[in-house]
């Protein structure tokens, strides 16, 4: 039917035609806010104009001195850290029990633990300051890493359970058969078969509390500014073109750490 | 090495439900040490369900698993001793293959000098010590199930459970591999339960042969005694292929009973058959046991040539008989033979000592 010889397919070429020029449209509106703000944080004036006069550094240098900006970084870096490790210990074991049963109580519990990806995140944090103070305390980081992780561990819930799933389970039993206990199965089988796709999730809950505003807005205390709200501050108040340095390098550091996690846990595949 | 005697296996009584639903039902078996017996049964007759209770996986719901005279209900997967090689192998994929059939010799605590032997002995009987670094996804369906037995036999199990092993595998590897899998139980005398749907691999493998079906064991027996001497319609059925023809039990005639034929016929069963005179019965002979003649034949049935098939070295003759049903002849090819044309009228009747054999309905 299709002799390469013959005169063009019409239909497929347009088909082509139609889906590539989506596909081009979507990657414009995805890459171009990043792409202006990377340029805009070369600039040599004082201004966020687009496009920029002349190029220079000074903006990056500037950086150096910020000691605000730089403590909201720390405090940001901390709790995301803080937020990954505890998605990762609460979230792992729960993919494990989750992914293996079809009881409805546990799908229940699926829905509810992912919810915080489906809600708006704005009432979640504030339903969270209303709680933190029903209950006679005052917004404080420990709040903040929890609230944190109800709105990150989804991420980890996803990407673990369906690395559970993809995980063989004769595997499991091969390996009890040939005299290995439940634990040593989990550790030398499990573990390191389901790891990349904990990984994954990791990242991804890291990136998530990393640049998240919605629940650091209610639960942080006074003394305590992340980064995100701190930059929003910067811009609102005085458009500082230093907040386009921050962006530039968060969006320098985020395609590093996307490379390496792609390189050695293959990312894209396990988000699938 | 420890000695190579087998271990004798002893189901008594087992039977599990699940829910409402009962899928392997009041099943005795006795296995004798290093003898090698094939369930063979359809899909969901529970053949799997019987190994995952051998193996400790899954607490039967009635009845007892006894080793060598032992009940061994109360033990854990990994404390049993049952190895099992999977259908799709189950080799863990982030393992070399020496990772792999180390694995079960490390979670036992072998010493490392010993562990290092044992591997290398392993790698050697299945013939493939060049592949020891490889992962399993650089290996052959054939290779990888090599591997899995050589696993599996590193911790010396005393009971060997295959369950559907060849069947991922194509027509020509899987007769390689069943005879390379015979060869190493052999070799080892290590009692032996091989599971499978096909009746070839049971027939050719097993020292006996337990054909289930829903849950129940119908018959168990040498793979001759399956074949030749079905006792269940289903066994004959299940195993190879028969032509079954209704009829009703009749008068002692000699040796063998006489039964009349819904299509007409009246003819004597093989020796043996006693069955209530009046009773409903279906009468079943293989295609292969019969013989094809245009000149009358004693204890023949009659008919009419529908279809001629050359299959290769048999011809495979369809035949009407008198109310409508057909029956298949088969027949040897001998060079320089004509076949029957389509629309001869001939007549089949058991080559001795093979006989129409007859099932209560
Ligand atoms: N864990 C289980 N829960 C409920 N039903 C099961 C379970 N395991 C097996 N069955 C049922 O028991 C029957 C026998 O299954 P199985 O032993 O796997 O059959 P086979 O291996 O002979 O194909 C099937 O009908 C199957 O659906
Ligand atoms: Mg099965």
């Amino acid at each position: 039917m299709s002799d390469p010889r013959a005169r063009p397919d019409w239909e497929a070429v347009s088909l082509r035609l139609v889906f590539g020029l989506l596909a081009a449209v979507a990657l414009i509106f995805l890459v171009a806010p990043t792409l202006v703000i990377l340029i805009t944080s070369f600039t040599d004036s004082e201004s966020l104009r687009f496009p920029p006069t002349g190029f220079s550094l000074r903006w990056y240098e500037a950086l150096l001195d910020a000691d605000q900006m730089q403590r909201a970084a720390w405090n940001s870096l901390q709790i995301a850290v803080c937020t990954t490790l505890l998605c990762v210990l609460l979230g792992t074991p729960a993919s494990i029990a989750m992914a293996r049963s079809r009881h409805p109580w546990i799908r229940a519990c699926d829905v509810l633990f992912m919810s915080p990806l489906l809600l708006p995140a704005l009432a979640f944090g504030f339903a969270g300051l209303i709680f933190v103070n029903q209950m006679g305390f005052r917004p404080s980081v420990t709040f903040l890493v929890l609230g944190h992780t109800i709105v990150c561990v989804p991420f980890v819930l996803r990407t673990t359970i369906a690395a559970m799933t993809q995980l063989d389970p004769a595997l499991l039993d091969a390996s009890r058969s040939l005299g290995a206990s439940e634990w040593t199965t989990f550790r030398r089988v499990t573990l390191p078969l389901i790891a990349k796709g904990i990984a994954a999730g990791a990242f991804l809950a890291f990136m998530a509390s990393f640049d998240n505003v919605p629940v650091s807005l209610f639960l942080a205390d006074e003394r305590t500014e992340v980064l995100p709200i701190h930059l929003w501050q910067q811009i609102e108040s005085n458009l500082d073109v230093r907040t386009a340095a921050a962006s530039g390098v968060i969006v320098m550091l985020t395609l590093g750490l996307m490379i390496i996690a792609e390189r050695t846990a293959g990312l894209t595949r396990q988000m699938r | 090495m420890e000695s190579r005697r087998g271990h004798e296996l002893h189901l008594a009584g087992i039977t599990q439900r699940f829910g409402d639903y009962v899928a392997v039902r009041d099943i005795d078996l006795k296995i004798g040490a290093g003898e090698l017996v094939a369930l063979l049964g359809p899909s969901g007759c529970g053949k799997s369900t019987l190994l995952r209770i051998i193996s400790g996986f899954m607490p039967q719901t009635e009845g007892k698993v006894f080793f060598d005279g032992e009940a061994v209900d109360h033990l854990p997967p990994n404390k049993r001793g049952v190895g099992i090689v999977f259908q799709n192998y189950a080799l863990f994929p982030h393992m070399t293959i020496r990772q792999n059939i180390a694995y079960g010799l490390e979670v036992q605590r072998v010493p490392a000098a010993r562990l290092k032997t044992r591997v290398d002995e392993m790698l050697d009987l299945v013939h493939m010590g060049e592949f020891a670094e490889r992962y399993p996804r650089q290996l052959s369906g054939g290779q990888q199930q090599r591997i899995a037995l050589a696993r599996c036999l590193a911790v010396d199990p005393k009971i060997l459970l295959l369950d559907e092993p060849f069947g991922a595998l194509d027509k020509n590897l899987r007769l390689d591999m069943q005879i390379e899998v015979k060869r190493l139980q052999r070799e080892y005398g290590i009692t032996t339960v091989l599971v499978t749907h096909d009746q070839e691999e049971a027939l050719s493998m097993a020292d006996r042969v337990a054909v289930m079906s829903r849950g129940r064991i119908e018959q168990i027996a040498s793979p001759t005694d399956i074949y030749d001497r079905p006792e269940t319609l289903f066994v004959n059925q299940f195993v190879g292929s028969t032509n079954v023809l209704p009829g009703i039990a009749g008068e002692m005639a000699g040796a063998g009973q006489q039964v009349t034929l819904a299509c007409g016929e009246r003819i004597a069963l093989a020796e043996g058959s006693r069955l209530a005179t009046g009773a409903q019965v279906q009468v079943s002979i293989r295609p292969e046991h019969l013989t094809l003649q245009t000149a009358p034949l004693d204890n023949a049935i009659t008919g009419v040539i529908k279809a001629v098939m050359p299959l290769g070295p048999q011809v495979l003759y369809d035949i009407a008989v008198g109310d409508g049903t057909d029956i298949k002849v088969s027949v040897p090819r001998k060079r320089g033979d004509e076949f029957l044309l389509s629309g001869t009228r001939i007549f089949a009747a058991p080559v001795p000592p093979a006989g129409y054999r007859a099932f209560p309905v």
